[in-house]
């Protein structure tokens, strides 16, 4: 990543050159491929791609919830107000998971314990972080349901995991996460399992929630609708790296990578007037067993040229904490990528954004 | 809750009345009777005893004869043993049973959810491979040989000593208990523990313990809370269908050991044919088993908040 020039204070969270690997039988797999990137107080940092990019085990990773084996870190840094987490699951002897860094997962029916009631669940934490009684803990996980809009918390806190539905179940995962409020909070694909009115729900709810105590949010997503929902920063990962990453603006006014531009394209709009085909990208990813030599994009990228098949590219500055990592930007290369990039497309980038909030707005 | 336990309690009733019909039945279609011993009888005193006992009435009328005593709770009285009421017999035999297998079932319930949530805990290392190990050893190895082997050892054992560290057979004190209920339970134990390790395997790849890692809380606490109460849901409810093969089974340990339990009855009844003795034990184990899956049924509810509402 580039010089923390802009900023004096360091990043809450700063991952640098993170790599994973799981050795299967088939051989070892490179999920993650040296991922760097910076999360700042009180923003919200989205990471996309599609499955098997390797999203969630960067942030699998960073909890220490990789099981090694079969998964072993090979390389990088997690720096969390400039100390290590990596490889470690303690700071100074205390955990930091569940205190300084909170997650929430994908399926919220499988993700809690169906044995215990819902509100031991929240309480455990603050009872193991804080010391809390028993008795002061479960009081304060009625008000954290509260928090979450789970109607009548003080009952509902005393049901179990079977009695809820999934909209509520994944409401008390966030309050779960959010007991020993923690500068971070990790979502992992929040809203995939859930239907689309619930989305919006949840969705609120954790931009509510960021706003109120200023936590910073990792978000996990292939949904771009839900990114241009709730995103400051985005980091678009292909193949257990990151291709690009910029602004929210910059990723959807901007693109930097011929992926995002293909994301983008591969996305559904639902204005009746746009001239919009559904382009979907073309090929699969590249097996990460033996993953290229060069661009990991190239074998499905349209521009790809000979360059890319045999050297990766370096991540190119486009615009301030904007990069992407592709050869277009070298400045050998005629015409210059912005005009290539954006030519390709049916629509005009505005088109998309509109219909990506629009989406995302009649959810709710 | 009071009405699934009564609905439960009423289809154990029919249960038995089962097993008490299709006991009835099987023997009497076996050839002979417990007057056909090996003594030579007259064929009037044979008619006169058969009058006594009301075998020569026809079978239906037997039975409902029978089913009228049982249902007021007289199990008659022992064709083979003088004056010996069937009721007396499970009273003075049963509890030394039931202690035994209990004893047993406690055993091989703590042993074998403790042995696999260890095998789990520690797959293919070393604790696992020992324990597995055993595990083959307890399920093919019939008891009778874990009990001659265990005599053996423990007669050496208090020769090394030259104390008598625990009694070799005989029944009374709780040092007399330990190495016959060790025994009895070894082989359930063995199939609890491998119950338990792959229920334990599941529930340690499962979304929520990964949510318990995600929220920091230490080793310890999530085995306690999170992975024992759920892993052990398969064990418990098999723990009722246990606790039967144990307290039924252990006419064998009992022989070997020699303690005055039920199960010598049982197996000498049905070798001389003694029906009243047969049906009485029979039908009273039956009624035990029944009440314990719904004892343990009962416990699961208590367990499992899932099945304690529906």
């Amino acid at each position: 990543m580039t010089e923390p020039i802009s900023s004096v204070k360091p990043p809450l969270l700063d991952v640098h050159d993170l790599k994973v690997e799981f050795d299967t039988y088939g051989g070892t797999v490179q999920a993650v491929r040296g991922v760097s990137f910076a999360v700042e107080a009180g923003k919200t940092l989205a990471i996309v791609g599609e499955s098997g990019c390797g999203k969630s085990v960067t942030v699998q990773a960073l909890m220490g919830l990789v099981p090694m084996p079969p998964g072993r870190l090979t390389s990088g840094t997690a720096e969390l107000r400039g100390r290590n987490i990596l490889g470690t699951s303690k700071i100074d002897g205390q955990d930091f998971r569940g205190s300084e860094i909170g997650m929430i997962f994908q399926d919220p029916m499988t993700s809690l314990n169906p044995t215990m009631t819902i509100g031991r669940q929240i309480a455990e934490s603050l009872e193991v972080h804080r010391g809390w009684s028993r008795k002061k803990a479960m009081a304060r996980a009625v008000e954290l349901l509260e928090m979450a809009r789970i109607p009548e918390a003080a009952q509902r806190a005393k049901q179990y995991p079977f009695e809820f539905s999934g909209g509520m179940l994944q409401r008390a995962m966030i309050a779960m996460a959010i007991a020993c409020e923690p500068a971070i909070l990790i979502a992992d694909e929040p809203t995939t399992a859930l239907d689309v009115t619930i989305q919006a729900q949840v969705l609120d709810l954790l931009g509510d929630l960021q706003r109120d105590h200023g936590t910073a949010i990792i978000l996990i997503t292939h949904d771009l609708g839900v990114v241009a929902r709730m995103a400051d920063e985005v980091a678009v990962m292909y193949a257990g790296q990151i291709v690009e990453r910029g602004s929210v603006d910059d990723i959807f006014y901007r693109p930097a990578h011929p992926y995002t531009v293909g994301l983008r394209a591969a996305m559904p709009s639902n204005n009746p007037n746009a001239e919009h085909r559904l382009l979907p990208i073309d090929g699969s990813p590249p097996d990460l067993f033996s993953p290229p030599a060069g661009c990991a994009y190239a074998a499905r990228c349209p521009h790809a040229m000979r360059i890319c098949n045999s050297h990766e590219p370096a991540p190119f500055t486009v615009g301030p904490g904007h990069f992407g990592k592709c050869w277009l930007h070298h400045e050998k290369v005629p015409n210059g990528a912005q005009t290539i990039l954006s030519a390709v497309e049916g629509t005009p980038a505005g088109d998309l954004v509109a219909a990506a909030s629009q989406s995302a707005e009649e959810h709710s | 809750m009071w009405n699934y336990a009564l609905k439960r309690l009423i289809q154990g009733l029919i249960t038995v009345w089962f097993i008490a019909t299709a006991t009835f039945l099987a023997m009497h279609a076996v050839p002979g009777d417990p007057l056909s011993g090996a003594k030579a009888m007259t064929p009037e005193i044979q008619q006169n005893l058969e009058k006594k006992y009301g075998l020569d009435k026809p079978i239906g009328q037997q039975y409902l004869i029978y089913m009228k005593n049982l249902a007021q709770g007289d199990l008659g009285i022992s064709f083979t043993q003088k004056n010996r009421e069937v009721n007396d017999i499970i009273r003075e035999h049963f509890p030394v049973s039931a202690t035994l297998g209990i004893m047993a079932v406690v055993f091989a319930a703590l042993g074998g959810s403790l042995f696999g949530a260890l095998t789990a805990l520690y797959r293919n290392k070393w604790p696992d491979n020992v324990i597995m190990l055993a595990v083959i050893l307890g399920i093919s190895v019939p008891s009778f040989v874990f009990a001659a082997f265990s005599q053996l050892a423990i007669v050496k054992l208090n020769g090394l000593l030259g104390v008598s560290l625990l009694p070799v057979a005989g029944w009374g004190t709780i040092s007399h208990m330990l190495l016959p209920s060790l025994v009895l339970g070894l082989g359930t134990m063995a199939y609890l523990t491998r119950l338990m390790r792959s229920s334990m395997l599941e529930i340690l790849s499962s979304d929520y313990i990964r949510t318990a890692n995600a929220k920091g809380l230490p080793a310890t606490r999530i085995f306690a809370r999170h992975e024992m109460p759920n892993a052990i849901l398969p064990v418990v409810t098999v723990l009722g269908p246990a606790i039967a093969a144990i307290t039924t089974g252990g006419f064998v340990v009992e022989l070997v050991f020699a303690i005055p339990g039920l199960g010598r009855y049982f197996v000498q009844a049905v070798q001389q044919l003694d029906y009243t003795v047969i049906m009485g034990t029979t039908v009273f184990f039956g009624a035990f088993l029944v009440l314990m899956v719904i004892v343990v049924d009962l416990l699961y509810g208590f367990i499992d908040p899932r099945v304690r509402v529906s």
